[in-house]
């Protein structure tokens, strides 16, 4: 029997073909449009460099997403019991996601300095609210019933809450992680873009500088694993931490 | 011996249920029956001290008295068990079954080492480390009222138990709960709308007519189970079906 081979795999790999089929028959400069060979060529070179860069970039965005998970579950705590405090900040928060980061990363730049502080807040900033909506979303799905037998048994508002709206919380939660995980790094990188001393951002600024548009998408190409290794962390974290046969709808 | 006194909830204004009163003996099962919007599930959930939870607006005034002495729901001698079996998937059987006892502040293991003691009994041995998601519904029918049972009140409010099974997986259950009862007799008061499931299970039977909520009627069940046939119990449930139409609004 032939081997299961993921099709989006055979997908990705025939649109690699295309692209190295494209720039062989088409001559376009490998200035302008590097093919994949190039590509990787580049960033066996660059290896050692890149990943400096990629390190800096990973802890930036690991600290930031890690104090947004922080931040956004002690929020979801208070404005869980507080549901006048709800609807009196989520516009607020609503409005902050309406902000570009094109605008807000120079500005985080100008009030902060180049150190770490701006580059984790413009993380926070990002990933914060579809953790906090997630979670309170999933709040709310708790069942009725779940509700009433535990304060039939005598259960306090916070017995309530641990017991059965936050596990209930969970696939949501995990949904919400997700999405702000792919978010994690891509907002990093915009920051790092803005001003910074190390990072995927600000090689991808001076590499385009050079013209070195090999070298920019070799810088992507990792970035794009560092999301990819993020989502897997969670996946693992998902399963280890899975209790009992859930359906696990992909977010 | 626990006895309800000039129960009155309202919603909005209006009254749902107006100036009821009954008592419940500490053996027995007594079946509270009426039409949909009489307020019986809201009676059941204001023992249950759970009226307030979700639906809001309803407004309860009345007396809960134990043996005499007033009462306040949620309460230790009392336990609900809601319609389903609202068992956390989260949760093994045997988690969900000492879920009342962990929350009174039973210690963990002490709490899971009554709840499997019943296992057995129950028809659930081999259960223990399952979920919720892993048994059939009628498993999870009982493992939902072991959980009400091995807490060991005096009293057991039951939101029509049966309402989620199949006909016939009902029909077992219904003996099957009896005989659970039988060993571990306690006061129930069985919520339901089901003639069949009230003349066959009750000992006791209380009708309840809409608008406002009210009980029209109490009437024994002398009859002994084991000769509750069909033919034996036709003439009860026809004058329940006959007292309940009648208190249909037209």
């Amino acid at each position: 029997m032939l081997p299961r081979i993921p099709p989006s795999l055979i997908l990705f790999a025939l649109l690699l073909a295309g692209w190295e089929g494209y720039c062989r028959l088409s001559g376009a400069s490998p200035m302008i449009l590097p093919p994949p060979s190039g590509v990787a060529r580049a960033l066996l070179a660059e290896r050692a460099t890149i990943g400096g860069h990629a390190l800096a970039t990973l802890s930036v965005a690991a600290l930031g997403f890690t104090l947004s998970v922080v931040f956004a579950f002690i929020a979801s705590v208070a404005l869980h019991g507080l549901p006048w405090a709800e609807r009196a900040l989520m516009p607020l928060f609503v409005a902050s996601q309406t902000v570009p980061l094109v605008a807000l990363a120079p500005l985080m730049i100008l009030w902060f300095g180049f150190g770490l502080l701006p580059k984790v807040l413009l993380v926070v900033l990002v990933t914060f609210l579809p953790m906090l909506l997630s979670l309170l979303s999933g709040y709310r799905q708790t069942p009725a019933d779940f509700r009433d037998l535990l304060v039939s048994m005598g259960a306090r508002r916070w017995t309530v809450f641990r017991r059965a709206t936050l596990p209930s919380a969970r696939a949501p939660f995990l949904a919400g992680l997700r999405i702000s995980a792919t978010y994690a790094i891509v907002a990093t990188i915009f920051a790092e873009y803005a001003g910074a001393r190390r990072g995927l951002g600000i090689y991808i600024l001076a590499a385009k500088n050079n013209f070195r548009a090999d070298l920019v998408l070799a810088a992507v190409v990792v970035s794009a694993a560092l999301t990819l290794a993020l989502l897997a962390i969670l996946q693992l974290a998902d399963r280890l931490t899975a209790r009992g046969p859930q359906e696990r709808p992909d977010a | 011996m626990l006895e309800v006194r000039g129960l009155t909830i309202a919603a909005r204004g209006r009254n749902l249920v107006r100036d009821l009163s009954f008592a419940l003996p500490d053996r027995g099962i007594t079946a509270l029956i009426g039409p949909s919007g009489c307020g019986k599930t809201s009676v059941l959930r204001w023992l249950a001290g759970i009226l307030g939870n979700g639906q809001g607006g309803l407004r309860a005034r009345g007396r809960l008295l134990l043996d005499g002495a007033p009462a306040a729901a949620p309460h230790p001698a009392l336990s609900y068990q809601p319609q389903g079996d609202a068992l956390f998937p989260w949760l093994t059987i045997a988690q969900n079954a000492a879920l009342g006892l962990t929350v009174a502040g039973l210690p963990r293991g002490k709490a899971m080492a009554r709840a499997a003691a019943l296992f057995a009994p129950f028809g659930l041995a081999g259960c223990e480390t399952l979920f919720p998601a892993q048994v059939s519904g009628g498993m999870r029918q009982r493992a939902a009222f072991l959980r009400t049972i091995v807490q060991d009140s005096r009293f057991a409010l039951l939101d029509e138990p049966f309402s989620a099974l199949d006909a016939v997986t009902r029909l077992a259950m219904q003996d099957w709960l009896l005989a659970r009862l039988r060993d571990r007799p306690r006061g129930v008061l069985l919520v339901t709308h089901d003639l069949h499931e009230a003349t066959g299970l009750a000992d006791r039977i209380l009708v309840m007519a809409a608008g406002p909520g009210r009980i029209v009627a109490d009437i024994p069940v002398p009859i002994p189970r084991d000769r509750r046939t069909e033919a034996a119990m036709a003439p009860l449930r026809q004058s329940l079906k006959s007292l309940l139409l009648k208190e249909l609004p037209r």
